[in-house]
């Protein structure tokens, strides 16, 4: 059933592929696959975190803003001509210690995920502000902006930041024990408690996890823009979440697979581009975009509610 | 997911219908893109009208798009990105960031897309340094609009104020130069203070609320000078909440309608009109002249004009 649901979003990938090669000249070239597939890696890795978040039956709000907090750290410490590694690091430390203060709210504090990130979507936001007086940072050397602007063969160098990402959080997720209780955690919280599994510990890794992804994505930004904003990554939670739940990822915990996320992270940036090939008023785009996200979910429930029934 | 296939087909054969085919028209018809900040501000959607008549009058094929949001640079450097793949002639570009934009202008110069920058200015320095070349820039001198502004509180307060600042998003070319220019018109005057200055983000509701808080901390306010009108008709909501409509001056800029229905009713005092849709058709053109490789002057200035109530039609 996992895999039918998997399969079904590739399917969907695919025909919208289709549709769009159909529709216009300019989509089946590798120029714009490989610029749809750097356009979707920032969204993308964000998501990873996000699907270890709403695996384990939690939320993380809070994605956008760290990712702005991370990238501010970021580009002032490449001001300060630190060397590239240190900046890359700190800025990971930031948006670690921001995923583990969420989890260890969450998990230590008892409360709802959606009021901790909710708090911290705020926090991280003002501090990013406030820790730049709200003005950009711009201006980084050609070795940093590699990151965003190489290329490996012909391939970006965010996709293959991207697909490294996957690799890694698909191992994680799939070989080791960390990775079976989050889906434990989401299945049935109680019944892993009771079996032992420190679950406090665990959830606060995951939203760590979650934290961590939004420095990663951040770091790909600021490369990208050469510029880090204190306003960036508003409404990144969102996309994030979305792509989440397209791929097939239960918002009840539990269900779902990274490989889902990242297809439904495609579709999203597919959808987005071939809109814009196309010349559709940006208004008309996002009706198209919410109907697909509705649309996605709502077969996900159909699906899950005719499998219980038989 | 059948049903969301059959949504997007519908969305794009309702398109599809009025596209030209580009094969029939890349050779006739010159392709220029228009992207905008954003679409919901009356401001661009007034320079989307100017470009579009302009456009239709020189048998361009104009393809507009914008962010949703007004400071989503990467959203921006997405839909450039995007047009380039559909071989646009031409790039007219609003940009939500001076230095951010740069690196969407890259890969337009590699695209050999010549560029036009409208209403916001590209930082100079980051532009060079990206070996990036524009070919013009088409707006209003956004400084001398806030001189205008300045000038006119100094004649009709008599040199006496104490002024409430709503400033346009931090690092903004716009808004700063706006303010930069209001600062230097009233910093001689001993008897005008800026008692306060808090940015309320181009936003009509932000407008309000800071403003309120302004007014709350400093209830001696009697003038406003707020860096765009969605951010004056905020305020002017707030004054009216506080029972205060007409005792204080508010003073905006880009005399949109509201605003001008409001200076007529007097809970406005005055706003620097700026011509979006004369930007626009301006940025149309030059784009035209460039196609055909004629030359553009680097900077193509759109007038500005102080409306009051004395001369507003």
């Amino acid at each position: 059933m996992k895999n039918a649901r998997q399969f079904g979003t590739l399917i969907g990938l695919a025909v919208l592929c289709a549709i769009l090669w159909i529709l216009t000249p300019y989509f089946l070239t590798v120029s714009n696959l490989l610029n749809v597939a750097e356009q979707t890696s920032i969204n993308a890795i964000v998501a990873v975190g996000m699907t270890f978040v709403i695996l384990s039956g939690g939320i993380d709000l809070s994605v956008g803003s760290i990712v702005a907090l991370s990238g501010v750290v970021l580009g002032a410490s490449l001001k300060s001509d630190q060397p590239m590694l240190v900046g890359v690091i700190v800025a990971s430390l930031v948006g670690l210690a921001c995923g583990l203060g969420n989890g260890a709210l969450v998990s230590w504090g008892g409360l709802p995920p959606f009021i901790v990130t909710l708090g911290t979507m705020s926090i991280a936001r003002g501090a990013a502000l406030l820790f730049t007086e709200g003005r950009p940072v711009s201006g980084f050397d050609a070795g940093f902006r590699a990151l965003a602007t190489g290329r490996a063969g012909f391939i970006p160098a965010p996709v293959i930041v991207m697909l490294l990402v996957y690799l890694a959080a698909h191992f994680v997720l799939s070989r080791t024990t960390f990775g079976r209780y989050v889906y434990a955690i989401g299945g049935n919280e109680e019944a892993t408690r009771l079996s032992g599994v420190a679950i406090r510990f665990h959830k606060t890794m995951i939203y760590g996890v979650s934290g961590l992804m939004s420095a990663v994505a951040a770091i790909i930004l600021t490369a990208r823009l050469n510029s880090a904003q204190p306003i960036a990554g508003m409404m990144y939670e969102l996309d994030a979440i979305a792509a989440t739940v397209i791929g097939g990822t239960s918002l009840m915990g539990g269900e779902g697979s990274l490989g889902g996320t990242l297809v439904g992270a495609l579709i999203m940036g597919v959808l987005r581009n071939g809109l814009n090939l196309l010349g559709v008023s940006s208004f008309l785009q996002q009706i198209v975009i919410g109907g697909v996200i509705v649309v996605a979910v709502l077969l996900d429930t159909i699906l899950k509610r005719r499998n219980r029934s038989i | 997911m059948k049903n969301a296939l059959a949504l997007i087909l519908i969305a794009a054969a309702s398109v599809s219908c009025n596209r030209e085919a580009p094969a029939d028209t890349r050779n006739s018809k010159p392709t220029v893109a228009l992207v905008l900040k954003t679409l919901n501000h009356p401001f661009f959607v007034d320079m989307r009208r100017g470009a579009q008549e302009a456009a239709d009058r020189l048998g361009v094929n104009l393809q507009v798009q914008a962010a949703e949001r007004e400071i989503d640079v990467e959203k921006q450097m997405q839909i450039v990105e995007n047009l380039i793949q559909t071989g646009i002639q031409a790039l007219a570009i609003t940009p939500s960031g001076s230095r951010e934009i740069v690196s969407a202008l890259v890969k337009a110069r590699d695209a050999k897309v010549p560029i036009i920058v409208v209403d916001t200015r590209v930082d100079e320095k980051a532009a060079a340094d990206a070996g990036v070349h524009t070919e013009t820039f088409v707006g209003s001198d956004n400084y001398e609009g806030g001189k205008l502004a300045g000038d006119y509180l100094l004649k009709v307060s008599g040199g006496k104020a104490r002024v409430g600042i709503l400033e346009g998003i931090p690092g903004h070319e716009t808004g700063d130069s706006r303010l930069r220019g209001f600062r230097d018109a009233v910093k001689a005057t001993p008897g005008v203070s800026i008692v306060a200055s808090q940015p309320a983000n181009w936003e009509r509701d932000q407008g309000f609320n800071v403003f309120q808080n302004m007014l709350q901390a400093h209830p001696d306010i009697d003038s406003v000078f707020a860096c765009s009108d969605l951010m004056a008709l905020g305020a002017i909501e707030a004054i009216a909440a506080a029972g205060r409509t007409g005792k204080i001056r508010v003073i905006g800029f880009d005399a949109l309608d509201d605003a001008k229905k409001a200076i007529g009713e007097g809970s406005m005092a005055a706003s620097v009109a700026q011509f979006p849709s004369e930007m626009g058709r301006v940025a149309v053109e030059s784009a035209v002249k460039v196609i055909r490789g004629e030359t553009v002057p680097a900077q193509i200035k759109v007038r500005l004009e102080l409306v009051t109530k004395e001369n507003l039609q």
